[in-house]
């Protein structure tokens, strides 16, 4: 019974869409049901998976048609669950349902709602289809469809700024990273001749030939599109931005981890050589550079939403660092984070929404004082703001604890080096410089003056508030009890990231892969006493350079400045934000001013060509295979 | 010959991602798309290739060590593959057509609403 469940929920998804398309014209009440229904039954057939696998640590392998394999050998196609896939299958079912919910009421005023729910649905069904795939060329539809979901979703409102222009570069870089795959997983078959994921964790160790090596940088580049990992960030700040909300929050928290999920299965499952230090080398140096440059390039952002998708990538950037850092604690801490930036970011967004639907603006000029209007939405947007910033007891910084200290013990373990310490002040500094810009979020939407015209704004009604406490609900439960959510969801994944030899033997009977995993590390917890240590250097450190700086206080430093952008110009008066030079969001600016020649050649470098962006992608692709031929 | 289906596979694969990069034009862009699947469509059934090889077509009795064939994965490969690259073209087509009423112009240069 329980080897059908996979399947099911992700049928179950698919025929949504379909019915949806059938049936849903007739009235708003048919679709809603039938949109529930879909993704209520996914959600409620992976939680039933809980037990068998995480707790009893089984793997469930499925054959389609009952085509099992012969003399050893795969011939059909596979579905295969281990607690790695089931960890990624209930984020996104959670966030599936949640966007649904939030749907019906934030789309309300939109036309062709048909089209709407079908589109989301069937890209629930691949992204689900994805992580439950056990066949790679099965990976490669799925991205396929997932893609092309989100590609019509982020054009849905084409009468929007923005939205065509978005959705065709997303479409062509994205087409990029699924060739990408495609080319990897054809070159593979070629050396290997299967498709089953399995049978090439099992035979690849024993078969690195040229071929293979150049196939793993193809298929890393095509999930690090999937990911939007540094250069492919631009493509999720643009398509963010300009999708409805709903959909922003699949974009953001399903999407990016159905990247997330393909690195890890790649480079812990399919190829193993996770342990050489070049690969690790290369996941950290991707994600630092992720999340610093993606942070930065969210302090300059005036749009809500288009700051709040760099910032995502930023998080993802966490993600992959602690991923590649290869310990027990590293992936452990990486699973944690990913879940957690599902809900914070899932939250963010439907605040971002909720804004959008009640101002019709997501100006971060524009904008102000929305806490009198709208306090409820504040207090939820508050507390995903203190989720992704990192505060204590909320989710985000469990697990952003966890991230330093396994890249802080990693630099003392065996193999390790100061390359790591860095690694953790990278991640302190994006921590920090992310707390920062939530601030300036908050103070220039939800604090400060309210603006004439929407001085009758008003809270947005219950039924879009719900979702939002769910997931904020979840974000202050997954931070308040750390322990229960690594026994139950975390640790049994990340013991499924160490055991290659279960993952293969589910599908072809033990004995066919037998390889000794060492034995796994310790996993550390994050102490309370360290935080409130650490708080009072933090506090000491900014006590002491603020009495260090007050003689030159006061002063403003006159500089003439050859780019004459009012934004970067001193701040003269107290004028109302209209005419003053320096915007209403700009509560950093002299940080800002500060930073000038980084950020403005990063705005430049940003240029919104889509042939910049398929450029770096070429480029990034190019670097991948020189790097697979040269250290792998 | 069936080296010279490599080299053109990945040429074409090439040929197409310069196009991307390279030209200004919309619709040479989707075209570069096309390309590129080509591309990579000639490389899945160069890989399934046996020279001299039968038509696969056998039940599993009939199967002997011996018998030789094209491997047959690779052209059910290919037909995905070529139903996704139409689909690809045909959602590419679409939103460029929307972009140039919207926008008046299929020079990406001018396309850039969202940067920065």
């Amino acid at each position: 019974m329980i080897q059908h469940f996979p399947i099911l929920a992700i049928m179950v998804l698919f025929f949504g869409a379909f019915f949806n398309l059938l049936l849903g014209k007739k009235s708003r009440l048919i679709r809603m049901l039938i949109v529930l229904a879909s993704t209520g039954t996914a959600l409620g057939l992976m939680l039933a998976l809980v037990k068998p696998i995480m707790i009893d640590g089984g793997i469930v392998a499925y054959w389609m048609g009952d085509w099992a394999p012969i003399a050893d050998f795969a011939y059909g196609i596979g579905l295969e669950v281990d607690a790695l896939s089931l960890f990624f299958g209930l984020i996104i079912t959670t966030a599936v349902f949640v966007s649904g919910l939030y749907s019906f009421e934030y789309m309300s005023h939109d036309d062709s709602l048909v089209n709407f729910y079908t589109l989301y649905l069937m890209l629930a069904g691949g992204v689900l289809g994805l992580v439950l795939s056990g066949d790679l060329f099965n990976v490669f539809v799925m991205i396929e469809i997932m893609t092309f979901s989100a590609v019509a979703l982020t054009a849905f409102r084409n009468d929007t700024f923005g939205s065509l222009e978005a959705a065709f570069k997303y479409l062509v870089v994205g087409s990029i990273g699924s060739s990408c795959v495609l080319i990897g997983t054809i070159l593979l078959y070629a050396q290997l001749h299967t498709l089953n994921m399995a049978q090439i964790a099992a035979l690849l160790p024993s078969n690195l030939t040229p071929v293979t090596i150049i196939a793993f940088a193809f298929l890393f580049i095509g999930f690090a599109t999937k990911a939007f990992l540094f250069p492919f960030h631009p493509l999720a700040a643009d398509a963010h931005a300009v999708a409805p909300s709903s959909i922003s929050v699949l974009i953001s928290g399903v999407l990016t981890k159905t990247g997330v999920y393909g690195i890890i299965r790649l480079v812990y499952f399919l190829y193993q050589n996770i342990g050489e230090q070049s690969v690790q080398y290369l996941l950290i140096l991707v994600g630092s550079i992720s999340m610093f440059v993606c942070v930065t390039m969210a302090l300059a952002q005036h749009n809500f939403k288009r700051l709040l998708a760099f910032h995502s990538i930023s998080q993802i950037g966490y993600v992959i660092t602690a991923v590649g850092l290869a310990t027990s604690l590293g992936v452990s801490a990486g699973l944690y984070h990913a879940m957690n930036h599902t809900l914070f970011k899932g939250l963010l967004f439907l605040c971002a929404g909720a804004v959008l639907h009640q101002t019709g603006s997501v100006d971060l000029d524009d904008l102000g004082g929305l806490a009198r209007r709208m306090p409820k939405t504040t207090i939820l947007f508050l507390i995903g703001a203190f989720s992704i910033s990192g505060l204590p007891p909320f989710n985000g910084f469990v697990s952003k604890w966890m991230i330093y200290q396994a890249a802080y013990e990693r630099a003392w373990m065996g193999g390790g080096s100061l390359i790591y310490i860095f690694v953790t002040v990278v991640a302190l500094l994006t921590s920090v410089l992310t707390l920062a810009s939530f601030i300036k979020v908050a103070q220039s939407v939800f604090f400060g003056q309210l603006p004439e015209k929407y001085k009758d704004v008003e809270e947005v009604p219950f039924s879009m508030r719900a979702p939002m406490w769910l997931l904020a609900l979840l974000c202050i439960l997954t931070g308040i009890f750390p322990d229960q959510v690594y026994q139950y969801l975390i640790g049994p994944a990340t013991s499924a990231v160490f055991s290659v030899a279960g993952y293969v033997s589910a599908m072809f009977g033990s004995g066919y892969f037998e390889i000794s995993i060492s034995a796994e590390y310790l996993i550390g917890y994050w102490n309370p006493l360290c935080w409130l240590i650490l708080l009072f250097v933090v506090l000491a450190a900014v006590t002491l350079v603020s009495l260090m700086g007050k003689k030159s206080r006061g002063k403003v430093r006159e500089e003439a400045s050859e780019k004459s952008d009012p934004k970067y110009e001193p701040f003269y008066g107290g004028e109302a934000s209209e005419f003053s030079q320096v915007g209403g969001s700009d509560l950093f600016w002299g940080f800002k001013h500060n930073l000038k020649p980084y950020l403005t050649f990063m705005h430049n470098a940003h240029s919104g060509v889509v042939n910049d962006y398929a450029l770096w992608g070429v480029v990034a692709l190019a670097l991948a295979i020189l790097f697979a031929i040269l250290w792998l | 010959m069936i080296i010279a289906n490599y080299v053109a596979a990945f040429v074409l694969i090439a040929l197409g991602f310069y196009t991307i990069v390279a030209k200004k034009n919309l619709i040479k862009i989707v075209i570069g798309m096309g390309i590129v699947d080509y591309g990579v469509n000639l490389l899945i059934v160069s890989i399934g290739f046996n020279p001299g090889g039968t038509a696969p077509i056998f039940s599993l009795s009939e199967l002997t060590p011996e018998s030789f064939f094209v491997d047959p994965i690779p052209q059910a490969l290919t037909l995905t593959s070529i139903v996704i690259g139409a689909c690809v073209t045909a959602m590419a087509l679409s939103l460029v057509m929307k972009m140039k009423y919207s926008y008046g112009t299929l020079n990406t240069d001018k396309i850039r609403r969202l940067h920065g």
